[in-house]
Formats: structure tokens, sequence, C-alpha cells
């Protein structure tokens, strides 16, 4: 493998961030959740933006030992075709969605490229803004989104250890770690205006994740430095075909990793999505958590037909219906935004300009 | 002697014709120093300055380092 | 040994001093021995027989040690301060210049567009620039972008001594920042300076609050220890502040106990 960056490993980048990790460190939980909240309040006011998720696919060409859509599971594999894809957003927007994550595996002849740019165009002649979550691609291919209409990528490094890496992309392009590491980069040099990053919580030593996870944003904020970035937490859920993780992610743990992320980063986006539970996520809105998902559906489709929907990537914690959770929002004084951006603003950033430093 | 005006640091001032810079300097007691020379908005190194020969209506500033934030 | 990175230079000493403003040049030269620094800087002035003993590169070279960062003051425009860098690189032999291109004498502000153009230029040319900035995070971005070797922002106007005023823009410069981040004007004492260094500044500029002091000396030698002391305490970790919200009931009761 090619030489890791030396952000990776840069200590410096995360020092503020490892003692509030330790349960040890005197910083309780509560006087994290204080501050967390506070500076939430101070920047972000009382607004979490929502978003929902449309799988448009779920062929997969790789052995991910962790997910349902893995190329050697059984699962039927579908894709939704244009006007399908049509459905779903109107059904979306009648629950009053306004932001969408396009999502699909990792690439394929049936779910490629020429697909998913075809998906983005479609999306953005309905949803006022459309984001992406599927495959690493080129600079150029992400022009090519960012032209379509596409202004945010998110992208999951799944687990920032290298060796760890290696053992859970059994086959398939996901092996390649450096690639995946880049993908934010060449998405912002494509003109993305922002990028999305995580780790999929459980699959290696959850510290080492966080203070890796706070090095990439350091990283990308310092370099790419008109970008957008948010950071998701997503947190290993059952699947179809039981993969077991090999490290426990407690909510005391996660919630103490949101704090941490808030007061080190007072203004990056931190999302939370329906694989947690209701209870965790009316707990973290407004106390570090900015951005949820709502209303999901996590197979491919759903929206417009549950019942022909198949099986699904994970399973779904919270399913309250969006008028549910917007109540549960506001019950805490917190005010829902389903709009937060509209398609007279798309188009990439100007390719003129460097990006980055 | 001939004499040629000159405008040095932003005074007119008489010197002989076919001075050199060094020469120019050697008058204005400037001879020891360490000096930066523009002549007409251009630069003279030390090592040009014996043979460049300052004309009539020369616009020569002659330039030390003083104190500054 | 932590030391001040500036394009292939390295300097101990995070004080870097101004020449300016002191009541004699023999002051001015204590006041720079006492301090420690190793990057002091200079302005062009004509020459002038009466007053041939104000020339400080003789005696600056003396001192040992000490390297020279010629500035632009008195220009007005990027062509102007591009001009005096290239005299003052001719003088000196040093490749360091602080860009400062403040167009009003008044308030002395630095101008931002002539400064990012005289920038652009000069670090072109190979120059190690170190403009003097108002303290804003985005020129910041673009100065370095352009190869600057440092970003200089001030803390509050020259020679007013209000301080580190803008230290809020300055944390957010400081988090954003690859190159080197120096306060420059403004500090009126050395906790102030120590302060800029807790923050997370590279080094500080300082030269009024030193020039003017009743005893140069004894307050240049002050400010060099406040400048360490400020270091030191950034590198061992400063206690973070509490939170400042009281929430009237706890937040992590959804959590549960500790387990």
């Amino acid at each position: 493998m090619s030489t890791l960056p030396a952000w990776l490993s840069d200590e410096r980048l995360s020092a503020d961030i490892a003692p509030m990790l330790s349960e040890s460190s005197g910083a309780s939980l509560e006087r994290l959740a204080t501050e967390a909240q506070a500076l939430t309040l101070r920047r972000f006011g009382r607004i979490v933006s929502l978003y929902a998720p449309l799988y448009l696919s779920n062929f997969c060409s790789s052995g991910c030992a962790y997910c349902g859509f893995a190329s050697d599971r059984k699962t039927p594999r579908r894709r939704l075709e244009t006007g399908e894809i049509e459905k779903e957003l109107v059904a979306m927007k009648s629950l009053g969605i306004g932001d969408v994550l396009l999502l699909t595996g990792e690439r394929t002849s049936s779910a490629g490229y020429d697909y998913l740019r075809r998906a983005v165009e479609t999306a953005a002649r309905h949803m006022p803004r459309v984001a992406v979550e599927a495959f690493p691609m080129t600079v150029s291919e992400y022009r090519g989104l960012a032209e379509s209409g596409c202004t945010a990528v998110t992208i999951y490094q799944e687990t920032y250890d290298p060796e760890n890496y290696r053992k859970l992309h059994r086959w398939g392009p996901k092996r390649d770690f450096l690639e995946r590491l880049e993908t934010p980069e060449r998405a912002l040099l494509g003109g993305i205006r922002s990028v999305g990053v995580g780790a999929l919580l459980g699959l290696s030593e959850p510290v080492g994740e966080a203070l890796a996870m706070a090095r990439h944003v350091r990283h990308l904020c310092k370099t790419y430095w008109k970008a957008g970035i948010a950071v998701s937490f997503p947190r290993i859920r059952p699947q179809e075909g039981g993969y077991q993780p090999a490290y426990t992610v407690d909510d005391r743990f996660l919630a103490r990793m949101i704090f941490a992320f808030r007061i080190g980063m007072p203004d990056v986006e931190l999302v939370l999505s329906t694989r947690e539970t209701p209870r965790f996520r009316d707990g973290m809105a407004g106390i570090g958590i900015t951005r949820m998902s709502i209303a999901s559906r996590t197979t491919v489709g759903g929206y417009h037909d549950p019942d022909s929907a198949g099986s699904s990537q994970f399973e779904v914690s919270d399913d309250r219906s969006a008028e549910a959770f917007c109540q549960a929002l506001r019950s805490k004084h917190l005010e829902p935004v389903f709009k937060n951006w509209d398609t007279a603003y798309n188009g990439p950033v100007n390719s003129e300009e460097p990006a980055c430093s | 002697m001939d004499m040629i005006s000159i405008n040095l640091n932003g005074e007119r001032r008489e010197i002989p014709a076919s001075s050199s810079v060094v020469d120019m300097l050697e008058l204005t007691g400037a001879g020891r120093q360490q000096v930066a020379v523009v002549v007409n908005e251009r630069i003279v190194r030390p090592d040009e300055r014996a043979t460049t020969i300052l004309r009539e209506n020369d616009q020569v500033d002659v330039l030390v380092f003083a104190g500054g934030g | 040994m932590d030391s001040l990175q500036l394009g292939s230079y390295e300097f101990s000493s995070r004080l870097i001093l101004g020449t300016g403003k002191f009541s004699s040049t023999r002051v001015m030269l204590d006041a720079v021995r006492a301090s420690g620094t190793q990057l002091v800087t200079v302005a062009l002035r004509r020459f002038n027989r009466e007053q041939a003993e104000d020339d400080l590169f003789g005696p600056l070279s003396e001192i040992g040690g000490i390297t020279i960062m010629p500035n632009t003051s008195g220009a007005a425009t990027a062509r102007e301060a591009v001009r005096a860098a290239h005299i003052s690189r001719e003088l000196s032999g040093s490749p360091f210049v602080k860009v400062e291109i403040h167009p009003n004498p008044h308030h002395l502000m630095p101008d931002p567009i002539e400064t990012y153009e005289a920038c652009r230029i000069l670090a072109g040319e190979g120059f190690l620039v170190m403009p003097y900035i108002p303290a804003d995070p985005v020129l910041s971005k673009r100065l370095e972008e352009v190869g600057c070797t440092s970003v200089m922002p001030l803390g509050s106007a020259i020679g007013s001594g209000q301080g580190l005023s803008t230290a809020e823009m300055v944390r957010i410069i400081i988090r954003e920042s690859n190159i080197p981040v120096i306060v420059d004007a403004g500090l009126r004492s050395p906790s102030e300076a120590c302060a800029a260094m807790e923050m997370g500044c590279d080094a500080v500029l300082v030269n009024s609050a030193v020039a003017v002091s009743s005893d140069p000396v004894a307050m240049a030698s002050a400010f060099a220890e406040a400048v360490q002391a400020g270091r030191r305490a950034k590198l061992a970790g400063i206690m973070p502040r509490s939170g400042s919200a009281v929430a009237t009931s706890p937040l992590t009761s959804f959590l549960g106990t500790a387990s």
C-alpha cells in the first residue's frame, strides 16, 4: 500500500478531543453535554436540519463483512428506474422532505456512474437539495454530479484502521483503503460543496476511530477552507446475515464522542440517522447533533409502496413518522427544518479557483 | 569642471558631470555605509556602481535601514 | 526542539522585535539583545549624512544571530511595496519581507487588496513573505494559497496598545491555518503576548510596547519570558474552560447510569 497521509497519525489534530473521550479524565458526561448544548445553541440556534435517504439500488460488487447488501448475500437485487425514482421523491415530498440523500452500493455495471448521474438529475428536478452516498468516484465524475445538481457527498471510511479495513473488505473495489480515504478530497476538487465523513462505529477500537475522524475533519477544514464538512456517527446495527461487531459502542460513549466533537469543532454539522433509537435521537438533538434523517426507509425505494420493498441495508430503529418526530423536536424547543437550500444555488464550486490551499 | 543637476533623495543637487554612482556616494558622505541606490527607478547593485554614470535630471535615491516596526 | 519554522529558517525565539520609536539606536540595540530575538524588522529610509549613525544594518549585524526583516512601510500600493521589497533585499540580502501597506496615516490599518497583490508577486519571486493584515480568516487563507510564509494578523491598531482585541478572529485563523500565525501590532504588555501564545500563535511581533517603555531593556526581557511561558503552557495543554450554560435538569439522564 502507498504511504498513509501524515494527518492520519498527527496527534496534534486530535489533541483537544482526546481527553474528552476518556471516562477517567474527570470531564463528566453532564458537563460535556452542557458545554455541547451551549455551543450548539450559539452556532446553530435551535435548528435541526432534516433529510431522508433514498436507496436507489442494492446492487453491489463488494464483500463487506458487515453489510446486508454484500455481493454474496442472497438478498434480491433491485434498482429504481427513473419513473420509480420520481414516485419515491413525490412520496417523500408529501412527507415534507426537501433534502434527499441518494444511496447506492459500490460501483457495479447495473448501477454505475451514468445511472447515478441520471438519478441526480431526476432528484434535482424535485428536491431543493440533493446529496449522494455512493461509491468513490474520480474528480471529473464528481464534477459531473455537481453539474447535475448534487451539492454534497457522503462517504464513510468505515474504519480508519488499515489492517482491520483489509480484513473487513474481503473483495471488490472497496478494498482500496487509500482511495476511499481520499474520496472526500476528490469530491471537493470536483466542485462538490460539502462532504460528510464518518466511521462505522463498532468495527474497530472506538477511541482510535474517534481520533482518526477528528484528524480527518481538521485536515479537510484546513485544506479545503471553503468546503462544508459534516460528521456522522453510524453505529453498527443488526442486519440480515448477523455480523457481530468486534467492539461495543454503548450509548454513553457515543454521546461522549458527539459532545467531544461539538466542543472541539463548534461549527461542523453533526449527523445522526435512524439507526439510533427514538430515545437516543431525541436526547441528542440540540446538545450536539444538528442534522438527522427522518422517516427513513433503508430498503430500495419504499416510500411510495412500502409493501413492495425488499430487504434493508440495516434495521431502522426510529421508525416514527415525520410528523411524530417533528413533534418530539418541538417539545424540546427545537425547530425542525426541512429546507435549507435551493436549486437556484446548485452548480459546481467555481472551477477556476482552487478549492484548497 | 562641468556640473550637472540631479535629484538626490528628493532634493536638487549639483555634482560633477560624468560622476559615477560611487563618486556620488563619496560626495554625499555615504561612501562607507551599507546603502541601496536607486537611479530612475532601477536598483543599481554595488558591482555596477563604479560604471553607472549619472546624467542630468536623474532621480536618485540612496537608502538605508532605519528603525521600523 | 520547539523551533519556529519560517521558510528554511529555524528560530528558537518566538519573539520578533520591531526597531522603531526607540529613543536612541543604542537603547534599541540593548533591547534587541535583552529580548533574545533572532528576527527584527527595519524600515527603509533615505540616507542622510547628518543622521548617519541611525543606519541600523551594521550595528544589528554586529549583535550576531539576527536575521533582518525589512518592512515596506511608506508604501501605499502593491507596486510601491514590491519596489521597497526589491530595494530591501538588495540592501540586506535577507529573503524576508514584511508586507505592510497602510494608506491611511492615522489609523494605519492595512490595505487587504494591495497587500494580497504585493504578496502574490513577491511570493512568486521567492521572497519569504510575511504580510501584516487585518485579522481576517478568509484573507489569511488566500494569502496562504499564494505562497506567504506566515500571516501576521493585527492585535489592534499599530501603537494603540489596545491589546488582542481581535482574539476571536485570530483563534479562527490559527485553527484554519497551515502556515505560522504571528500576531503583530497593538500588544501592550507581556501578559498579552503570553495570552497570544497560549491561544496558539506561533510567534508575536512587538515594537511600541518595548520602545516607549521607560525601561525598554527590562521590558524586552519581560516580553521574552512571557512569550516563552505562553508557548510552554500551550504545549503542556491548558485546562479547558467550563461550560457556560447551566441546564435546569440533567441533559444526559436519557443515557442511563454508567454500567
